[in-house]
């Protein structure tokens, strides 16, 4: 019986999705449809596309988990997370959006190319680099989903991963971004709804939040405080600034993030979008939070047991919202909730990859005559490659997964927060210091990464030091060379302001 | 407040409010490019 409701719940919603992608592809007829909706998203479906890109189905559980394992320290995740929402529609969004519109970028690479010159290496280097980092993030999310269908219903693993991967590669290859932004509308309200209803649930099941709290602090002290004391391995006051840099920034300017400003309709947006991303993803992930912490609550008092499992934890948001209803039909709707955090964040992965890999590499390196229908069928067919060969890898995940997906956003982090920003506010940033800015922010986060995970455990994350190491780079090769055709620093609205006049 | 300490409570309360101020600031001074 659970099954059976279960299972056409998320066979309906899946038909619903497929209709959806199969509605947007009439609307595509050249490469700036496919890629950016033709600019032409409203305020809603904006703004609910940036929260639900960065929101993925690991976050629900991992949220959940983390509140469950450590109480109170971990709540910043829950400020800095949707303030990258807010800082990537304003910090990068309002400049972008406005100068894309006039010069006609189709890409973030776009921008990279006009502003610095450099229409193949800087070009090249940020795709490649994109393109990599999106990969690892795409396999962590093909696996979350099995994780969740394999609960479920009990198949098998790579059952799982192929209904979900035909699934979103159908409605993503067929519809581009209108596709993938009116189904994050849907999921992303799916999510929102469910999330209020159910999270409320739990709390008062465990008496609320004073009893919650009075149960933490009994656990531990320290689950109470806003931040673990000094020498705890992660929370610190230190650890927490550098956590928050890596969150706020380093999410904002992830490539399936940063791109979707490009393909707002109206610059007016960009006035209520952030406060309303940030108010919508905070109560969210605020209640997500929460219920990790009831559920801890829960297991103290014994009304729950988790499964014996090294990330139990992450068990917690499913465990908790199966105690406090019973109904077949909130479990289903459990399902989908999770299923849409998911969703929406891999087909937004899939359609960047393939169109950095169409756009970029194939039309503007590889072969600059390419046709614009060529171009579609390129960037098409590379996101079908994405999804087959990230299927595949997350089929048998090689033993360093884990170490990649979590090094994935502190390698964004120090590629690409100082060329963007340096380049959009700082008129001496070279071509030569944004190459050697994100080369070396690339490549020591890739070592420092490894040097934290396999040699010896630094104090703060990681992407802090590669993070420095980028702007030094930056700063001190751009004195070096020769500045840009103040022309261009002109047409790009460079300089020390945010809003263009 | 809510069971806990009050350093806690003003922290985390604080940030987010501050948050909140300076989103609502950004959005009442915004003027769109001409």
């Amino acid at each position: 019986m659970v099954e059976m409701v279960t299972l056409t719940v998320v066979v309906l919603y899946c038909v619903l999705l497929i209709a959806i992608g199969s509605w947007a592809s009439k609307k595509i007829h050249n490469s700036e449809d496919y890629i950016l909706a033709g600019r032409s998203l409203g305020f809603w479906v904006f703004t609910i596309l940036i929260v639900a890109s960065i929101c993925s189905g690991m976050t629900l559980l991992g949220v959940s988990g983390l509140g469950y394992a450590a109480g109170w320290p971990t709540i910043w995740e829950q400020i800095f997370v949707p303030l990258s929402a807010a800082f990537a529609i304003i910090v990068f969004g309002v400049k972008l959006n406005h100068v894309g519109t006039q010069e006609g970028y189709m890409t973030i690479q776009d921008y990279f190319a006009h502003r610095f010159e450099s229409p193949r290496a800087m070009r090249g280097l940020s795709a490649v680099a994109g393109i990599i980092v999106s990969l690892i993030y795409l396999i962590g999310q093909y696996t979350a989903i099995s994780i969740i269908l394999v609960w479920l219903f009990g198949i098998q693993h790579w059952q799982a991963l192929l209904i979900a991967g035909i699934v979103i590669t159908l409605y993503t290859t067929i519809g581009g971004l209108y596709a993938v932004s009116w189904t994050t509308l849907f999921q992303g309200g799916i999510l929102i709804l469910g999330v209020l209803i159910m999270a409320p649930l739990v709390i008062l099941q465990a008496g609320g939040l004073t009893s919650i709290n009075g149960a933490l602090a009994e656990i531990n002290p320290n689950f109470v405080q806003p931040y673990m004391p000094a020498g705890a391995p992660a929370f610190t006051p230190e650890f927490l600034v550098s956590f928050g840099l890596l969150l706020m920034i380093g999410l904002a300017c992830a490539p399936h993030v940063i791109n979707n400003v490009l393909a707002a309709k109206d610059e007016k947006y960009f006035r209520w979008s952030p406060v309303i991303a940030f108010a919508v993803y905070a109560v969210v992930m605020f209640l997500v939070k929460f219920t990790g912490f009831a559920g801890r609550s829960l297991v103290e008092s014994g009304a729950l047991v988790l499964p014996e499992a090294i990330n139990a934890q992450d068990f917690i948001l499913v465990y908790s919202i199966q105690l406090v209803s019973s109904s077949v039909f909130v479990w289903a709707i459990f399902a989908v909730i999770v299923l849409a955090a998911v969703m929406s964040t891999t087909d937004r992965l899939m359609l960047t990859v393939g169109t950095m890999f169409g756009w970029d590499v194939y039309r503007n390196i590889l072969r600059p005559s390419a046709s614009d229908k060529e171009v579609l069928m390129v960037s098409k067919v590379s996101v079908v490659a994405a999804a087959g060969g990230t299927l595949l890898l997350a089929v048998n995940p090689p033993p360093m997964l884990a170490w990649l997906i979590w090094m994935g956003i502190g390698v964004m982090l120090a590629t690409f927060a100082v060329p963007l920003l340096a380049g959009l506010y700082w008129r001496g940033a070279t071509r030569q210091g944004a190459i050697a800015s994100m080369s070396i922010g690339l490549v020591s986060a890739g070592i420092f990464g490894y040097w934290h995970q396999y040699v010896a455990a630094l104090p703060v994350h990681f992407s802090f030091y590669a993070l420095v190491l980028s702007f030094v780079a930056m700063v001190a090769v751009s004195l070096l060379t020769a500045k840009n055709d103040s022309g261009i620093l002109d047409s790009t609205c460079t300089g020390w302001f945010i809003q263009p006049k | 407040m809510f069971g806990l300490p009050t350093i806690t409570t003003i922290l985390v309360g604080g940030t987010v409010l501050l948050a909140v101020l300076v989103l609502l600031i950004w959005a009442l001074t915004f003027r769109e490019a001409a």
